[in-house]
């Protein structure tokens, strides 16, 4: 089982951080209007430590939790930390395979992989966080383990 | 090959009648009784009415589709041209819809539908009848099934000369002037007592949603009429009664209408169905490209022995099924007929259904208790908020979380074996999904922390078929955490031996090594 690279923690992070305060700006300009009696920045500052703290607190269990492992005919990915998933991927369903660096992912010197399947559930499988050389690599294993796995036959076909 | 001619009349009208109104009605209201204006709007209606014609015209011209030995190929557009061409080894469904004007004329509109993409890919509006039912003959011949192919691979060299000649002379023969229903293996077809029945015992909520809407703005009206409180509220409820009768037979003769004249018919590697009493829908459906089959049994059908059963493909988009659900579906038969017919489709050995665990029944008994709490504690609320009333009397639903938790865990279990995964669930309307091995696309295995407290997991069978995003997919839900994973890794492992992945020696290795 391979974990992901502990950098992506600084990812989801600067997430959390953005998300708080888009939050404590609304709840600043939202209780000084409406006048509940709690000053603009003490509400703001209340919601930002609040959020900051669960989404802190979720990304480090999320980090924890998450794992995944190439297999010889699957793929197999755990994760989520409210409700557990764990999914397994047939080589031979997968349909492509891409590989994706946010800015800020490049500034890390991360990337992450999505699988798409047929599926209509799970179609696309992501992992996020790997190191650029790893997202690369498991990109280029998934591929060739896609083809390789392939029958010949064409009863595979997926849909 | 072009179009009908007469689609152009046709369309122009039915594009026409929807611009026209809305230019007439927002003229006239917009003129104000000045005669001037008046005679402007009524203007603009003709130049509208005028250009509808000529883009129809031009459409007719600009449309062009052909269907090529392994294609369709349609090149259409009257200012930015379109040029697509479907693979027939892709396609999913060919329907043929008649309206009844169409069907006055000997119109109709033949849709195909493919797995990728959002919407329809290919809609023919309109070709001739002959035409219509042509092009689904030659779609079904023509494209080579999987099976097939497989065939074809395992001769090495494809026998092309031979399938070909046999598949021509069943074109030809489709194309004899045999009237359309005469074709195939009949497989079943609904009598009028029981589409009455299926009717009566349906219940389409979207009518009952529209008449909520209407009353939400009728009531405050007719509530400041009704001065005298007591009987006000009786007539009221009566009239909430009235309405409730008067939904249920509306909806009861739309499915009527619906599926009037139902018959399934099994032509080659197809299934093909027809229904409708004034709009007739015709429609194929490769059994070659069946993802998932399904038997469905409301409380009410099961009282009197009746199921219905859904059979669905990759083709349609999610919510994008036309109205009545689920396209080659037996809407209403007797039990015992509707699983024959399941077999017949798809040959699932006899299914022992293992329930959840004895323990989910217990949480289901304190989640609907929960609820059933929740339920009082709103009426008190709106007791003492709104208008009161005897809010306590709603605490005799509490102990009737005890037969629903009961029947809960009754209603959900799985099944599988090494060709198929069955899963059952749903309380009132209890659905059994049939998904065969080789269809699976990937393996799920979810917990949230509420079953986490109690060891359970959900296993979702995911596959490509098209009701799965609306929460229909086949999910055995509330599975002892062990066995969800010897049933996850079983799937995985009889999905990759049907599609040929493994061999049966690395199986027999794997189930070994469990």
């Amino acid at each position: 089982m391979e974990r992901l690279d502990a950098r992506v923690v600084v990812v989801w992070l600067w997430r959390v951080l953005v998300f708080a305060v888009v939050l404590a700006g609304a709840a600043g300009i939202g209780s000084g209007a409406l006048d509940v009696g709690v000053s603009s920045a003490a509400a703001a500052v209340a919601v930002f430590g609040v959020v900051a703290l669960l989404g802190a607190t979720h990304a480090l269990l999320r980090y924890r939790i998450w794992r995944f492992d190439v297999r010889e005919d699957t793929l197999y990915i755990e994760h989520g930390v409210l409700v557990r998933v764990r999914t397994t991927v047939p080589y031979v369903r997968v349909q492509h395979v891409d590989s994706r660096r946010g800015p800020l992912e490049r500034v890390l010197g991360l990337g992450r992989v999505v699988v798409y399947t047929a599926g209509s559930r799970g179609a696309d499988v992501t992992i996020p966080g790997l190191s650029r050389e790893r997202a690369a690599d498991a990109q280029e294993t998934l591929r060739a383990l896609a083809i390789e796995s392939e029958p010949e036959s064409g009863e595979g076909d997926a849909v | 090959m072009k179009l009908h001619p007469l689609s152009v009349p046709v369309r122009a009208l039915s594009r026409a009648l929807g611009f026209g109104w809305a230019f007439l009605i927002g003229g006239a209201a917009l003129s104000g009784g000045n005669a001037a204006l008046t005679g402007v709007a009524v203007l603009g209606v003709m130049v509208a009415v005028v250009a509808v014609v000529a883009y129809e015209i031009a459409y007719y011209r600009r449309f062009d589709y052909e269907l090529t030995e392994d294609s369709l190929d349609i090149a259409s557009g009257v200012f930015s041209r379109r040029e697509r061409e479907i693979p027939l080894r892709r396609v999913q469904n060919v329907d043929v819809t008649r309206s009844l004007v169409a069907r006055l004329l000997g119109l109709a509109v033949v849709d195909v539908e493919t797995a990728g993409g959002g919407s329809t890919e290919a809609s023919l509006r309109f070709v001739s009848r002959e035409a219509a039912a042509d092009l689904q003959a030659d779609v079904r011949t023509r494209r080579t099934t999987p099976g097939d192919a497989a065939d074809a691979a395992t001769a090495a060299t494809p026998d092309a000369g031979d399938a070909d000649s046999e598949s021509r002379s069943a074109a030809d023969r489709a194309r004899e002037p045999t009237p359309v229903g005469e074709r195939g293996e009949l497989l079943f077809a609904l009598s009028n007592r029981d589409l009455l029945l299926y009717g009566l015992l349906s219940f389409n909520p979207r009518l009952f949603s529209g008449i909520i809407a209407v009353a939400t703005v009728a009531a405050p009206s007719l509530g400041g009429r009704m001065a005298v409180p007591d009987v006000g509220m009786v007539v009221l409820v009566a009239g909430a009664v009235a309405l409730a009768l008067g939904v249920w037979l509306v909806s009861a003769a739309v499915r009527v209408v619906q599926f009037y004249g139902f018959r399934l018919r099994r032509v080659g590697g197809d299934l093909r169905y027809e229904r409708g009493l004034f709009e007739r829908r015709d429609g194929t459906i490769p059994l070659s490209k069946l993802q998932t089959v399904s038997v469905e049994d409301s409380v009410l059908m099961r009282r009197y022995g009746f199921a219905s059963l859904a059979v669905e493909t990759a083709g349609y988009a999610p919510g994008q099924s036309p109205s009545g659900g689920s396209e080659a579906a037996v809407p209403i038969a007797p039990r015992a007929a509707v699983f024959e017919l399941a077999r017949e489709i798809e040959p699932v050995a006899d299914i022992d259904l293992s329930r959840p665990p004895e323990r989910a029944q217990d949480r289901y008994v304190r989640r609907y208790a929960l609820a059933g709490l929740g339920v009082v504690a709103a009426g008190a609320l709106v007791s003492r908020l709104v208008v009161s009333f005897p809010w306590y009397a709603l605490a005799v639903l509490v102990p009737l979380a005890v037969p629903a938790a009961r029947r809960a865990h009754a209603t959900r279990g799985v099944y599988s074996d090494s060709d198929h995964v069955v899963t059952q669930a749903g309380w009132w309307r209890r659905k059994t999904t049939v998904v065969p091995a080789h269809r699976v696309q990937t393996v799920l295995r979810k917990q949230t922390v509420f079953q986490r407290r109690w060891a359970l997991t959900s296993v979702v069978i995911d596959t490509a078929g098209s009701r799965s995003l609306s929460g229909g997919g086949a999910v055995a839900i509330d599975r002892d955490g062990g066995d969800a994973d010897a049933l996850a890794d079983d799937v995985v492992d009889c999905t990759l031996l049907s599609v040929g992945v493994r061999g049966d020696d690395t199986a027999a290795a794997g189930s070994a090594a469990d």
